[in-house]
C-alpha cells in the first residue's frame, strides 16, 4: 500500500497518541487512551469485550435480592455509563503483536468482562498478552509475557520476558517476577523509574516513534 | 534480566576497597577527594591508569551494577552498591493481599500470611478462594469453598479439603490438617504457632519445669502418632530445653548451657553469671564451689510420644514403596523435590501436599555501612511507592546514555539518501574492523556544573581487541536548573531534537576530535570512535580455567541482575543454557561459535572522573559564616555495553 505508507505509519491523535495504521483495535468506543500512548503494528486491543450493561445488573440484583447481605461485588459499574473495556494512561507503549484483552471471570454463573486499566509509562513488550485487571504506573511487561486474567500489577512492577503470570496474581510494587508460573524473583533498584534511566524511558520512547 | 544493547553498568568503587579493612592506608580508588590538592589527584590518576578496569575479569563482574541500583552517601561522598549498605526491615507485608503484618505477629506466628493467601503446592501460583456452588441465583453463597489454582487447576478437593466459610481459611486449614490426618487436635502449643517463636517457648516452659516426665505422665496414654508435626516440634523443643536446664542445673558449669544459650534466656543468664562466679569467686574462695558441684545429670533423649518421640512403624517404608509402585500413584503421584522442600518432611506423595500460606515480603530501609547514614527510607505503608529518603546515585552521577551514530558512508552517497535512510549500525551484529561512532551523552542531575574527564584504554581488554577513542575526553556539563527552566527550555523542542539526532539542517555533522558533539542545558554529548576487533575463531590460547572463571562471572552477573531474594528459589532462573559450541572443546575448528561465551560482546570500560564545586555542608569543620565552595571529586569506572561483534 504505497499511498498509506506515504501518509506515515502512525496516526497521531489530538492528545498525541501514536497509533499504527496496521494495529487491530476493536470496539474503539470502549477504549480510553490517556494521550501520548503508542500502539504499534499488529497490536490487538479488544475493546469489544466490554461488560454487557444488561448482564451485570441482572446478576447483581439477583444476588442482592437473594442473599440480602452486602456481598462484595467487585466494582459494580453504573449501568447507564458506557462501559469502558480498556483504559490506558499516558506515555504507555504497546509493542508489536501485543494483545490487550479485558479480563473476564465467571461470577455466579455469569461470565462477564471487567475493565482493563493500564497506568502511565507502561511498557508492554512484543507478543505479550495482557489480561490483567489493573496495571499500575511504570510497569514493564517483557516480550512474550502472559499476564493472566484478573491479575494486578502494582506500580513499578517488572515482568521479565516470557513470564507467565497466573490468573489473579498480585505483583507488588518494585518486584521483579519471572518464570512460569511467575514468582517474585527480586526487586528493582531504588533508582528504577527515574526519568531517563531504566524504567523512566517512556517519554524518550514516545519521542522516537514515527520519526 | 540481561539487558539489551546498549547498556551501562557502573562499577562500585568498593571493589578495590575492602570494607572490612578500614585500616588500609593506601587507597587505590580516589574516593573522597573533597579538597584534595591537584598533584594528589594526578597521583591517583596514574595509579588508576596502571590497572585498567577489566569488565571481563571475574572479580570485576561482581562490582558492576546497573546505575539504578546504586545509592549515594552524601557523607562519604561515594557511590554505594548493595554490598556497601545494610538493610533494616521497615514492615512486613503479604505480596498477595498487600496487607501489613505487624512484626510482633511475624515473630509469633511466622512469616506467612495469616489471611486467605495461599500458594499452590504443585506449581506455586497463588490460590483463589472459590465456591463449589456455582449456580446463579439460588445458591445464596453458602456452598462449600475450596482453594483453586488458576495455573495448574489444582484444587484442595484433590486432597479432600473443603472450607465452610470463605474467610479465615488459614485457621480452618490448620484445624483440618491436624484432625483430618487421624491426629487429635494438638494441645495448647500446637495450633500452628511458629515453632521458633518466643511465645511457643513460653508455653512450653509453663507445662514442663518438672523432674523427668517419664514417671510424671503415663508414657503411652495416647496412640503414638498423636502429635502433628508442628506440635511434635514444639514438644521436642520443650523437652530438650528442659533437659538442658536440668543437666546444666549447676550454675558453676560454664559450658553446660552453651548449647542451649540461644533459646533459653534463663540459661543464658545462668551461663553469664556462672562465668563470673566460677572464674572470680571460685578463685577467691578456693574450691568450695567445686565441692558443692553435683554430678551433672546425663542428658537423655525423648522417650514418649508426649515428649515428641515418634517411632517409625516397622513397615512404614514398605508401605511407601508399595504405594509408589502401585498403579494409581505413578510418576505423577510423587511429589517432586521442589514441592517437598516447603512441606512437612514426611510428605512423599502429591496427596500429602498442603497449600502453603504465602510468604511475607519486607520493605527495607538502607544505611551506609561505613557511616551508618540512612540512604533509603521507604514509606511505612506497604502499598506506598514513595520514599521519605532516597539518595540514589542517579541524582549525583551523570546519567549516561549511548546511542550509535548513523553510519556515514565515506563513499559518495548523496545526502538525501543518508537523510532518508541513514542506517544505524545493528548493535547485535557489529562489523569487525569497521569503525562506528557512538554518541555518549552524560546528563547532569546536580545543581552544580560538573567537569568531566573520561578515560578509556585504547584497546579493550579481552581476547577481542577493539580500539576505542574518545574524541573529546574532557568537557563540562551544565547545572541542572529547576523544573521551570526546563519547561521553558522545552518550548523549542524541535531544535533540540534535530541537534540531538545528529542531523542539523541539510548537512551532516562530522565528529571532530577535541570538540563536544552537542551540548544542552545540563547534558553534553561526545563521540566515541570504536573499531570493533576481529573475532578470532577458535584460537586455542585460552585455557579452560580462564574460560570457566569468565563464565561464572557472567552467571553471577545475570543472577544478580535478577536479584534473587525472592521467597522461592527459582531453579529456572539459575539455569543458563550454555552457548552453542561450548564444552565441545576448543579444537573444533569447524564450529563457527566464539571461543568462549560472550566473547563477542563489545564492552568498553570508561573511567569517569567528575569534579565540581559545591557549597560546603554543615558537617565540614570549617567554621566560617558564609557557605564556602568546596571542590568535590568523584571517580568511578563504568562499562558501556555497546553491542555484539559479528563473526
Amino acid at each position: 500500500m504505497p499511498p498509506k505508507a506515504a501518509k506515515g505509519e502512525y496516526i497521531e491523535t489530538d492528545t498525541g497518541n501514536k497509533i499504527s495504521r496496521r494495529s487491530n483495535i476493536h470496539g474503539t468506543q470502549h477504549i480510553i487512551l490517556g494521550g501520548k500512548t503508542v500502539i504499534q503494528t499488529d497490536a490487538v486491543i479488544r475493546g469489544d469485550l466490554y461488560r454487557l450493561p444488561g448482564a451485570h445488573p441482572s446478576s447483581s440484583s439477583s444476588t442482592t435480592g437473594d442473599s440480602g447481605e452486602p456481598t462484595p461485588a467487585p466494582a459494580p459499574a453504573a449501568p447507564n455509563t458506557p462501559s469502558v473495556a480498556v483504559s490506558i494512561g499516558r506515555y504507555s507503549y504497546v509493542s508489536k503483536q501485543a494483545v490487550l484483552r479485558p479480563p473476564s471471570r465467571l461470577h455466579r454463573g455469569v461470565h462477564s468482562f471487567y475493565p482493563l486499566k493500564i497506568g502511565d509509562h507502561v511498557f508492554i513488550g512484543e507478543r505479550a498478552v495482557v489480561e490483567a485487571a489493573s496495571v499500575g504506573n511504570h510497569v514493564h511487561i517483557g516480550c512474550d509475557a502472559v499476564v493472566g486474567s484478573m491479575a494486578i500489577l502494582k506500580d513499578f512492577a517488572y515482568v521479565l520476558d516470557g513470564a507467565v503470570i497466573p490468573p489473579g496474581m498480585v505483583v507488588p510494587s518494585w518486584c521483579v517476577v519471572g518464570g512460569a508460573p511467575a514468582r517474585i524473583v527480586g526487586e528493582v533498584g531504588e533508582g528504577y523509574g527515574v526519568e531517563g534511566a531504566e524504567g523512566g524511558l517512556a517519554r524518550e520512547r514516545y519521542r522516537l516513534v514515527g520519526r | 534480566m540481561s539487558r539489551p544493547f546498549p547498556y551501562t553498568y557502573i562499577s562500585c568503587p568498593c571493589v578495590e576497597r575492602p570494607v572490612s579493612d578500614p585500616s588500609r592506608k593506601k587507597e587505590t580508588s580516589p574516593r573522597k577527594g573533597s579538597s584534595q590538592p591537584a598533584p594528589e589527584i594526578n597521583d591517583n590518576d596514574d595509579e588508576e591508569e596502571e590497572k585498567d578496569f577489566d569488565p571481563r575479569s571475574p572479580r570485576a563482574n561482581f562490582s558492576l551494577y546497573p546505575p539504578e541500583q546504586l545509592l549515594y552517601c552524601e557523607d562519604c561522598h561515594q557511590i554505594k552498591c548493595p554490598r556497601c549498605i545494610t538493610e533494616e526491615i521497615v514492615c512486613w507485608y503479604c505480596p498477595s493481599c498487600l496487607f501489613e503484618t505487624p512484626s510482633s505477629m511475624v515473630r509469633s506466628e511466622g512469616n506467612r500470611c495469616a489471611r486467605n493467601c495461599f500458594s499452590c503446592p504443585i506449581c506455586t501460583a497463588p490460590l483463589a478462594v472459590s465456591t463449589l456452588e456455582n449456580v446463579s441465583g439460588s445458591g445464596s453463597q453458602q456452598g462449600p469453598w475450596v482453594l483453586s489454582c488458576g495455573y495448574c487447576m489444582w484444587t484442595t478437593l484433590d486432597i479432600g479439603i473443603k472450607f465452610d466459610k470463605p474467610t479465615n481459611i488459614r485457621n480452618q486449614l490448620s484445624k483440618m490438617t491436624e484432625s483430618s490426618r487421624g491426629r487429635q487436635m494438638s494441645r495448647a502449643y500446637g495450633d500452628l504457632k511458629s515453632p521458633l517463636s518466643p511465645l511457643a517457648t513460653a508455653y512450653s516452659t509453663v507445662d514442663g519445669p518438672e523432674v523427668p516426665p517419664d514417671d510424671g505422665k503415663p508414657p503411652a496414654d495416647e496412640d503414638p502418632a498423636v502429635l502433628g508435626p508442628d506440635a511434635r516440634f514444639a514438644a521436642l523443643k520443650a523437652f530438650y530445653r528442659n533437659q538442658l536446664s536440668e543437666t546444666s542445673a549447676s550454675p558453676n558449669d560454664p559450658l553446660g548451657t552453651d548449647f542451649g544459650a540461644g533459646f533459653s534466656s534463663p540459661g543464658a543468664l545462668n551461663r553469664i553469671m556462672s562465668l563470673y562466679t566460677s572464674s572470680t569467686l571460685s578463685g577467691l574462695y578456693g574450691g568450695n564451689s567445686k565441692k558443692s558441684k553435683p554430678k551433672p545429670l546425663m542428658m537423655r533423649e525423648a522417650q514418649t510420644a508426649s515428649e515428641g518421640l515418634k517411632l517409625a512403624a516397622s513397615d512404614a517404608e514398605d508401605t511407601i514403596i508399595q504405594r509408589m509402585a502401585s498403579d494409581d500413584c505413578g510418576w505423577e503421584g510423587l511429589a517432586s523435590s521442589e514441592q517437598r522442600v516447603f512441606q512437612f518432611p514426611e510428605a512423599r506423595f502429591v496427596e500429602d501436599l498442603l497449600p502453603l500460606p504465602t510468604l511475607l515480603r519486607t520493605k527495607r530501609s538502607k544505611r551506609c555501612k561505613s557511616c551508618k547514614h540512612i540512604l533509603v527510607k521507604p514509606e511505612f505503608k506497604p502499598q506506598s511507592t514513595r520514599f521519605r529518603i532516597r539518595l540514589i546515585a542517579l541524582s549525583y552521577i551523570p546519567l549516561t546514555t549511548i546511542r550509535p551514530l548513523a553510519v556515514s558512508p565515506s563513499s559518495g552517497v548523496t545526502s538525501s539518501t543518508t537523510l532518508l535512510a541513514a542506517p544505524t549500525p545493528d548493535l547485535n551484529a557489529l562489523q569487525p574492523l569497521q569503525p562506528i561512532q557512538i554518541l555518549l551523552t552524560l546528563k547532569n542531575h546536580m545543581f552544580d556544573p560538573v567537569r568531566v574527564t573520561l578515560g578509556t584504554p585504547s584497546v579493550t581488554p579481552g581476547a577481542v581487541a577493539t580500539k576505542v577513542t574518545i574524541l573529546c575526553p574532557q568537557f563540562d556539563i551544565g547545572a541542572n536548573s529547576d523544573v521551570w527552566d526546563e519547561a521553558l527550555q522545552a518550548s523549542n523542542p524541535a531544535d533540540q531534537r534535530s541537534s540531538r539526532s545528529g542531523l542539523t539542517g541539510g548537512y551532516e555533522k562530522v565528529a571532530e576530535a577535541g570538540k563536544v558533539w552537542d551540548k544542552g542545558r545540563n547534558w553534553t554529548t561526545v563521540v566515541l570512535e570504536v573499531v570493533p576487533g576481529l573475532l578470532e575463531r577458535k584460537t586455542g590460547t585460552l585455557n579452560t580455567k580462564e574460560k570457566k572463571d569468565e563464565e561464572d562471572a557472567k552467571d553471577a552477573r545475570h543472577a544478580r541482575d535478577a536479584t534473587s531474594d525472592g521467597g522461592w528459589s527459582d531453579s529456572d532462573e539459575n539455569e543458563t543454557t550454555p552457548p552453542p559450541g561450548h564444552g565441545l572443546g576448543l579444537e573444533t575448528q569447524s564450529s563457527p561459535a566464539p571461543a568462549q561465551p560472550d566473547e563477542d560482546v563489545l564492552e568498553i570500560p570508561v573511567f569517569v572522573r567528575m569534579e565540581w564545586d559545591s557549597e560546603n555542608q554543615m558537617e565540614q569543620p570549617v567554621a566560617k559564616g558564609k557557605p564556602e565552595m568546596v571542590k568535590r571529586e568523584l571517580a568511578y569506572w563504568m562499562v558501556l555495553g555497546v553491542g555484539r561483534i559479528e563473526y
